[in-house]
């Protein structure tokens, strides 16, 4: 950190929306948990003039709840922890729990927020690539009013998100299908406390005894999280029952997956490696995804 | 009007009080500066490591990438707290007699950290003693040592809770 | 009731729990300045110029120093324990990134960090040289103009001047047949390279260092190191003073496994006070610790000629150490460790080229080990491909070769204590070798594998002690060995207190303070438990001595006739020696005692010693792995660690320090690695530059001490600090082939190079 900000701590949505304008030589940004800006701040890469304090928000925008059925809330100052142990998440999205479960640390995940998670845009980041499966929308406050978002649409690039100066992420919604499973794998190829090298996220749901819906994401391994609809294609329709079409599906899907896909090498591994864990992981999901009885593989 | 510091004002330790901060400050910056606490250190600069540990609001955080400006109201405890009558908490005995530390830089975050975990869940098991602590480092590697002291600390805890009955 | 080989919470446990343990960077002095360093972004470049302008204008700064400043009042501002290569700050040129160049002194840390991003530093890039073998051959441009070795050392004299080359420094070793003719003969030759990476000790606690001149000719440093008595005396030779002008404190360390060795802040610090007038303060981060100091990476080439037996015949070993762009005790570890280069193994031949190469890289030195597990990962893994390749079980074929209990060593000197047979047995069983195990046909495959690795410990060196009495009878050590976490506080009380009969709880050790604390070489290699150990003992039996010739006089006997037990001479207590001595509750008696062990220096064209090392240190390893053959990644099992352990004084202490050595060494063999592109390092820092956790640990940590008392070590202790590092890497590279085939010659074992060679084996490749 370098040279101190000014802070604000505004009382409402619209105080905040009012407080994050900027003018040219001013750089301000708001203030969640902060686990993010401390190190953007710590490194250089930021040096924010003032800092508008979300803590008065933390009663409106930390709720999670179903607001009608079919339809998860999750408000954007929910923390990573209180994601994790949520009931309601466990039940209408239990991947989600799992994911958020395993970002960085307990510490950062005790403070750490969703909306901020989202809006840091680390192409690491766990959590973005399971909400894309998830097919969730982003509601987003401004001075204009509400808009809402896809996940990919608004993350759209290494630590590039959509969002105007002025915008902010209130909450995430995420629209629940009853019949939906899906399985979040995460690789890191040095310790196990290491930022994923690979994430695949599968979701599937079930329409007369065949595959509907078939969501495959990644994260990780391109700057911002990825849909593969091409292996995503392969697996619609598929009959649930019919065990050797489903393999062949599968391994179809793989294959796409590692075309579709073009990594970057970087510390984690080279493209070519990190094209083969998309492969291996990719398969992974999807067998356990389609394997009711076998249990979770180790990492 | 533009101020880079900020007043506030917590509960540090089950004592209220109040400090002047600048806004980039950070909470493990607050308690060596400001209150002479050492116990929580600065390693990795990341919040990856835990040397920093201490808890606020009951729950642990990395205090060396917590804004210190957004304490206001808090409840902030450091290991400062454990043995302040004279007494060792029950998971620092554990940790000296299963000699769970060598350095002991990492140690105070060690102990802040399980004993957070031993109030959530009474009997850990070894894989869930390595799973809550794989975000804290130990360089001096005495993690079997750390995970045995987690185990005899549980224990005592128990056997004194059954003896409270 | 001996205190002998009772395990024991260490002396200072409560302050380590409850946080009050002292540490450099909980030290403040009035007026105290922080220094905050600005650090060069080539790797190799002359120094065009220094802009200190807008960082001296920064609210808050006080100044900002330059390589010129300082040679202003330090006439030759080049340190280093073996060479005096390294500039206080870069004078002229740039030989690595992260090179201090000039430093920013503010009344408060976080202003000095945030002026340093404003000076500005313009380069004149040089080309740089990265990898060892290429920097020592002919045409790799040069890190160093000329060879710049410490006047102290007489086997480094003739490089003074020698100009044109990176290679600071080569030793050869030769025992046995000098002509073994590779070329022709029996039996089969085996010839492999093996290469180590750059890694970074990573203590928690980032060096600090604190300097005031407490007056004209007093200088007082408050550092984090290992070395306290050598940071005097070359702080001393820097300032052109005596060595009784200087004084270093330490408190405990929060870690040092050699980060911490000679000089590191201690020099920019005094320097900075010196022209500053005022005290400051060096505090470097966790990241800076990268650019500080590191252990050397390694090319190893090893050539064999065997026997159709399996018997070791002939054997050459070529090292090159990459030691970055200064010095440090790198020339040291080139020498000790080329020495044991060719492994604990009976072989007619012996020759080994050990070169100390200069590169542009973080300037590598002592690390835990010191250059050990490098050459037994080379020498191990190629024990294993021999083995493979004739048949041989790897634990027959080491049986085959080992130097036993007085075979002479290839350095000449004769093994004694030394439990080289022993360690391998209980390593056989312990891994349960006669039995099968299932290796698996699926995703999953499993392997074992073992190695073992020998050290002589550094020599000659001197550590020295006062062990006193206090008018009231209470025994107070003064000692310079550094507490780091491996409990020489606490064993240095068990000496003394055996010795004396006092209880080691009631027995004080001060803290290193050269005014107060004799000379030490270092708490380095091992060493302390043998030789301050001996210092210790020397010291509390000279105390012994004088309380029974007072005791004597107070009852009146002859000294000769005086009995000592339970802390009573001749049946008085301490106090009440000292009260009748002095007529009241009153003055002090010193006992002394300085140890330094016999050695003879080894002949500089052949390494030959007749007593090479006071004592020897074994330590085989064994790993159980599981291999995920479809991702490459390895996971540790078990780690089985055998150490010939003298006798140990705190067993449980002693075991933590095998086991917390395995802990480190599996880091370094699996995950850890400095990564460079275009001569930046990448990875600096616990984000990137991974350290094993709780999770990546073995399930089974099992560790064993074999004890034979050592007859010159005190109570028959030797040195087991680094045992635990000697042989991981090699037993898990060694697992790694025996689970699937796939031989990896280069550490880290990634999973990518599992993956890559698991690939290879089906004929297939990563695309």
């Amino acid at each position: 950190m370098s040279i101190s900000p000014s802070v604000v701590f505004p009382a409402s949505e619209t105080d905040v929306i009012f407080e994050l304008r900027c003018e040219e030589d001013e750089t301000v940004r708001p203030l969640a948990g902060g686990t993010g800006l401390a190190l953007l701040a710590r490194y250089g890469f930021l040096q924010p003039t003032r800092l508008v304090s979300l803590r008065n928000m933390r009663e409106k925008l930390g709720q999670i709840s179903i607001p009608q059925p079919g339809a998860l809330r999750i408000g954007a100052m929910v923390t990573l922890t209180e994601l994790a142990r949520s009931p309601l998440v466990r039940a209408a999205a239990d991947v989600l729990a799992g994911a958020a479960g395993l970002v960085a640390n307990v510490r950062v995940r005790n403070v750490a927020c969703l909306g901020g998670h989202l809006a840091h845009a680390d192409p690491h980041m766990d959590l973005p690539p399971v909400l894309l499966a998830l097919d969730a929308r982003v509601e987003i406050s401004g001075p204009c009013g509400v808009r809402w978002s896809s996940i990919d649409d608004l993350i759209s690039g290494y630590y590039e998100t959509t969002l105007g100066q002025q915008e902010l992420i209130t909450a995430v919604e995420v629209p629940v299908a009853p019949g939906r499973r899906a399985v979040y794998r995460r690789y890191a190829s040095a310790t196990a406390d290491d930022w994923p090298s690979v994430t695949v996220t599968a979701a599937i749901e079930a329409r007369d005894g065949r595959v509907a819906e078939p969501r495959i994401t990644v994260g990780a391994v391109t700057t911002s999280p990825l849909r593969l609809r091409a292996a995503e294609a392969l697996l619609d329709g598929v009959a649930l029952a019919d065990g050797n079409r489903l393999e062949a599906a599968c391994k179809e899907a793989v294959d796409a997956a590692g075309e579709t896909v073009r990594p970057g090498s970087d510390i984690h591994g080279s493209a070519a490696y990190k094209r083969e864990m998309l492969r291996v992981h990719t398969a992974r999901a999807l067998a356990s995804l389609f394997t009711r009885a076998r249990s979770e593989d180790r990492r | 009007m533009t101020s880079s510091c900020t007043t506030i004002s917590f509960t540090l330790n089950g004592r209220a009080v109040e400090a002047l901060v600048r806004n980039d400050e950070t909470l493990l910056e607050l308690l060596r500066r400001e209150f002479g606490l050492y116990g929580a250190r600065e390693s990795c600069g990341q919040g990856v490591c835990g040397t920093c540990t201490v808890e606020v609001g009951g729950m642990p955080v990395s205090s060396c990438i917590y804004w210190a400006v957004q304490l206001d109201g808090a409840e902030v405890t450091t290991i400062e707290a454990l043995s302040r009558d004279g007494a060792l908490d029950p998971v620092q005995q554990a940790f000296i007699d299963a000699g769970g530390f060598q350095c002991g830089f990492c140690t105070p975050g060690m102990i802040m950290m399980c004993r957070v975990l031993l109030r959530d869940n009474p009997e850990p098991s070894d894989d869930e003693i390595r799973r809550w602590l794989s975000g804290s480092i130990c360089r001096c590697g005495a993690y079997p040592e750390i995970i045995n002291a987690v185990h005899a600390a549980a224990a005592t805890l128990r056997d004194k809770s059954d003896a409270g009955r | 009731m001996t205190e002998i080989g009772r395990s024991r919470p260490v002396l200072e446990a409560r302050s380590k729990v409850d946080g009050t343990a002292d540490y450099v960077i909980n030290h403040f002095r009035h007026r105290m300045l922080h220094a905050a360093i600005v650090r060069s972004t080539e790797p190799h470049a002359d120094l065009a110029g220094i802009d200190p302008d807008a960082a001296r204008a920064s609210p808050g700064v006080h100044s900002v120093l330059t390589g010129q400043d300082v040679a202003q009042v330090i006439k030759d501002p080049y340190y280093g324990p073996a060479f005096h290569d390294q500039p206080i700050l870069a004078l002229d040129k740039v030989r690595y990134v992260g090179e201090p160049v000039a430093l920013v002194l503010a009344e408060e840390r976080h202003v000095a960090a945030a002026a340093a991003a404003l000076v500005d530093v313009s380069y004149r890039g040089l080309k740089p040289v990265f990898d060892e073998v290429a920097a020592s051959g002919e045409d790799a441009p040069l890190v160093h103009e000329s060879l710049r070795p410490g006047a102290a050392f007489a086997d480094l004299r003739h490089l003074a001047g020698v100009r044109g080359t990176n290679v600071a420094l080569h030793t050869r070793l030769k025992h046995g047949d000098p002509d073994p003719a590779w070329d022709g003969g029996g039996g089969q030759v085996f010839e492999h390279e093996y290469r180590t990476q750059q890694v970074a000790h990573v203590p928690l606690e980032p060096h600090s260092a604190i300097a005031e001149f407490v007056g004209p000719d007093r200088l007082e440093v408050e550092s984090s190191t290992q070395s306290p008595s050598f940071v005097r005396l070359e702080l001393a030779r820097l300032l052109g003073w005596r060595e009784n002008q200087v004084r270093v404190i330490v408190p405990y360390l929060g870690g040092g496994f050699g980060a911490k060795l000679y000089m590191k802040l201690e020099a920019i610090a005094t320097a900075a006070a010196l022209i500053a007038g005022r005290p400051v303060s060096v505090a470097i981060t966790m990241d800076e610790q990268f650019f500080t100091i590191s252990r050397h990476a390694t090319t190893t080439r090893i050539r064999s000629r065997v026997d159709e037996t399996g018997k070791f015949l002939a054997r050459a070993v070529e090292v090159y150490w990459n030691g970055g762009a200064y010095a440090d005790i790198g020339p040291r570890v080139t020498q000790k460790s080329g020495f044991i280069a060719a492994g604990p193994y009976r072989i007619g031949a012996v020759a080994v080229d050990s070169h100390a190469v200069y590169t542009n890289r973080t300037p590598a030195g002592a690390m835990r080990g010191f250059g050990i597990p490098q050459m037994v990962f080379a020498h191990e893994s190629h024990a294993d491909e021999i083995a493979v390749a004739t048949g041989l079980d790897p634990i027959e074929l080491r049986r085959r070769n080992l130097l036993a209990e007085g075979d002479l060593h290839a350095t000449g000197t004769r093994l004694e204590s030394a439990a080289t047979m022993e360690v391998l047995e209980l390593l056989a069983a312990k891994m349960r070798w006669a039995e099968e195990i299932d290796r698996g046909s699926g995703t999953v495959r499993h392997g074992r594998g073992v190695a073992i690795g020998l050290k002589a410990v550094v020599t000659p060196t001197t550590s020295a002690a006062t062990v006193s009495l206090a008018g009231d009878g209470s025994v107070t050590v003064r000692q310079g060995t550094v507490d780091m976490g491996q409990g020489s506080s606490t064993v240095m009380a068990v000496i003394a207190g055996q010795a004396l009969g006092v209880p080691p709880e009631q027995i004080a050790i001060l803290p290193p303070d050269t005014d107060a604390t004799p000379y030490d070489m270092g708490t380095l290699g091992s060493r302390s438990t043998f030789h301050m150990g001996n210092a210790v003992l020397a010291a509390a039996l000279d105390l012994k001595r004088q309380l029974m010739v007072l005791a004597a006089e107070v009852a009146g006997c002859s000294p000769a006739d005086v009995s000592c037990s339970d802390g009573r001479v001749a049946g008085l207590t301490f106090e009440e020696i000292m009260t009748a001595t002095h007529g009241a509750r009153a003055g002090t008696v010193v006992g002394y005692g300085s140890y330094t062990p016999r050695s003879v220096a080894p002949d500089p064209k052949t390494g030959q010693s007749p007593a090479i090392t006071p004592f020897w240190m074994v330590g085989g390893s064994g790993a159980e792995i599981s291999v995920d053959v479809q991702t490459g990644r390895i996971t540790v099992d078990r780690i089985v660690c055998v150490a010939d352990a003298g006798v140990a004084l705190n067993p449980d202490a002693a075991r933590r320090q095998i086991s917390g050595g395995v802990v480190m060494q599996l880091g370094m063999t699996l995950s850890e690695e400095m990564r460079y592109e275009d001569g930046q390092l990448i990875n600096p820092g616990l984000g990137l530059y991974k350290v094993p956790t709780a999770l990546d640990m073995p399930r089974d940590i099992d560790v064993c001490l074999i004890q034979h008392p050592h007859p010159a070590g005190p109570h028959g202790a030797k040195g087991i600090g680094e045992t635990g590092t000697f042989a991981v890497s090699p037993a898990v590279a060694n697992a790694l082939a025996d689970a699937t085939g796939v031989r990896i010659r280069s550490l880290p074992l990634t999973a990518e190079k599992v993956l890559r060679g698991v690939y290879l084996r089906n004929g297939r490749s990563l695309r």
